[in-house]
């Protein structure tokens, strides 16, 4: 269809206009990540938009080296946090794939467990807040608060809705042909699905697991509240990296917060084509 | 008699691979059934349970106990008079009323852009999505840096009133809300464009086609052929961003605190503060309980409803 130079000029200029004020908040913490000190915030009227002296200082702080500038040291460094973030979700990640990979198979298949879809939706619509007291109660008398695994499980349910349902939709959509044929060969069923099934989802296994491990990633409010010190994930430490003799650790924070975003943001693009499938619960598919 | 033996087998055996079948599927299912079962069914009798009570956790004794401290259905009757609980509650909604409503309009105009192709899209569209990719807590750090009083918002704002502009966002009970409501629009935009984009690319194109030959302005076409054409798909896209914004806590938590005062205190926000400052956790059951309700009952009313509209 042919549109007018004015519609042309009209929309780019709307969209390049909306994705520059969209790209400002992700741009200025990245450019505070590389600030000195002296740049972290407005002495006088003088706002430094872009670092005038890039350093890694900031960078080195988190991890536990202090500079001349920053001469406060870190009771704890970012390197745990890190592991706990990327440990606690892995396995969070790994509980909801299982779980939910059998569990669509099992309905895509069999028709069992037809009380789950809605049973799932129903777990994503409830705030995490309102069903924390048990759990945080639980936790305690099991002894996994400040724990991986008590955090990893907890990840591993709340995300498992998005695994069954991404998987199921995999499922729905594959053929049944080549299933059929093993099985007329005389495979067991069982070793259908972990022998051709499984395999043949790779892509599919991928991408889920992808778009689950973001989602955990992502998550501050559970380990809020049930981690206080050595498991503490990277928003939790993020949010505790203030001090008193300096107030506000704008630079250090900001290069917490750099190290934080980009995985979910590289493996989100990575897996552009899923997004809305998995975030409509594959009631849309690209 | 010859075809009645060579049958008989044959169906049996196809009766023991359903059966078999059936079992895997029982066995393939059961680990999600158990997890469900795990994060539900327990942990809601247990509120039940403690909700009814007057226990919190530093009263020494286990929570099995709590009975000890009975006290009925009081914990329900405060929860009706409590206004820092109601203005929480309306707090949330009206969150909701303003952000929903302006990522929806942001949204779809973004979509109709994107509905064809141009020079440039795939690039621009991966760039509008980066924002709901980036971790909440993380946002909620970079709205509040951006909102400091010598914070980039006022050095622009300085710089087209040409005066100091020396706003301080996040401790001005009105601004607070609206800082934060800006950071919400900024990460959730994004995810109603990818919704109704997709939606919008998925209606068919030969109505489109023949109302173009009828001379139907694109105004005619877009209100009387796309939008009723997606119409399931904006309610998903509305019901997902209504149950997200419900449950708002971590952008804003990050950014405010839910202050100054309670100028920001959503449901979660007032939840949390009172499981990890005032410690009165069976009072906390008690409200999340009554949300958990009153959310099952809404949202099996509205599935239903939904269900139905997709038959008819």
């Amino acid at each position: 269809m042919q549109r007018s130079i004015a519609f042309e000029a009209f929309r780019y200029a709307v969209i390049l206009g909306i994705v520059a004020i969209s790209l400002v908040p992700t741009l200025w913490m990245i450019s505070m990540a590389f600030k000195p000190i002296a740049e972290w915030s407005a002495a006088g009227a003088d706002l430094t938009w872009w670092p005038r002296n890039p350093t890694l200082d900031n960078f080195r702080f988190i991890f536990g080296q202090s500079s001349t500038e920053l001469i406060v040291a870190l009771e704890r460094t970012a390197g745990r946090p890190i592991f706990a973030s990327l440990l606690t979700a892995s396995v969070g990640t790994l509980i909801a794939m299982t779980a939910g990979t059998a569990a669509a198979y099992g309905l895509s298949r069999f028709g069992q467990g037809g009380n789950l879809p809605l049973a799932l939706i129903q777990l994503r619509l409830f705030p995490p807040m309102a069903v924390m007291i048990p759990v945080m109660i639980m936790w305690s008398f099991l002894g996994l608060i400040d724990n991986w695994f008590g955090l990893s499980l907890i990840y591993g349910i709340v995300t498992l809705p998005f695994a069954f349902w991404l998987m199921k939709t995999f499922f729905d959509d594959m053929p049944r042909e080549i299933e059929d044929a093993a099985l007329v060969e005389g495979c067991t069923r069982w070793r259908v699905f972990l022998r051709i099934t499984l395999p043949m989802m790779r892509p599919a296994l991928a991408s889920s697991a992808l778009f689950v491990f973001i989602l955990n990633w992502s998550d501050y409010l559970i380990a809020l509240l049930l981690t206080t010190r050595d498991w503490a994930t990277i928003p939790v430490y993020m949010a505790s990296l203030s001090s008193s003799m300096t107030g506000q650790l704008y630079g250090a924070k900001a290069a917490l917060g750099v190290i934080a975003a980009v995985p979910p943001i590289i493996m989100g693009i990575a897996i552009q084509k899923h997004l809305v499938r998995g975030l409509t619960f594959g009631a849309l598919k690209e | 008699m010859t075809e009645v033996t060579t049958l008989m087998p044959a169906t049996k055996k196809a009766e023991t691979q359903a059966n078999s079948a059936a079992r895997l599927g029982l066995w393939l299912t059961l680990p999600a059934q158990l997890l469900v079962l795990f994060i539900a069914l327990f942990p809601i009798l247990m509120q039940v349970y403690i909700s009814l009570t007057d226990w919190s956790p530093l009263d020494g004794i286990p929570w099995w106990r709590a009975y000890e401290l009975w006290i009925g259905l009081l914990n329900y009757t405060d929860l009706m008079a409590d206004s820092r609980f109601w203005g929480a509650l309306w707090r949330t909604l009206f969150v909701m009323l303003v952000c929903v409503p302006v990522q929806f309009l942001l949204g779809l105009g973004l979509a109709v852009l994107f509905v064809d192709d141009f020079r440039g899209k795939r690039v621009l569209y991966s760039t509008l999505l980066v924002p709901m990719m980036v971790v909440p807590a993380v946002a909620g750090y970079m709205f509040f840096m951006l909102f400091q009083s010598g914070g980039p918002v006022n050095d622009l704002l300085s710089f087209f009133t040409s005066e100091p502009v020396r706003i301080a966002w996040l401790s001005d009970p009105d601004l607070a809300l609206i800082a934060v409501m800006v950071a919400d629009i900024w990460q959730w935009t994004p995810l109603m464009f990818l919704i109704l984009l997709a939606g919008m690319i998925s209606v068919p194109q030969d109505q489109q086609m023949a109302a173009i030959l009828l001379g139907a302005s694109w105004w005619r076409r877009f209100f009387t052929i796309v939008l009723p054409r997606m119409k399931s798909i904006i309610i998903i896209a509305l019901a997902i961003r209504v149950i997200e914004i419900f449950k708002i806590f971590d952008t804003l938590f990050i950014m405010t605190g839910g202050g100054p005062g309670v100028a920001t205190e959503t449901i979660s926000v007032y939840i949390y503060k009172v499981t990890q400052q005032e410690l009165i956790w069976s009072y906390v059951a008690a409200i999340a309980l009554a949300i958990l309700i009153v959310l099952s009952v809404v949202s099996v009313f509205a599935i239903k409803r939904m269900q139905r509209g997709q038959d008819g």
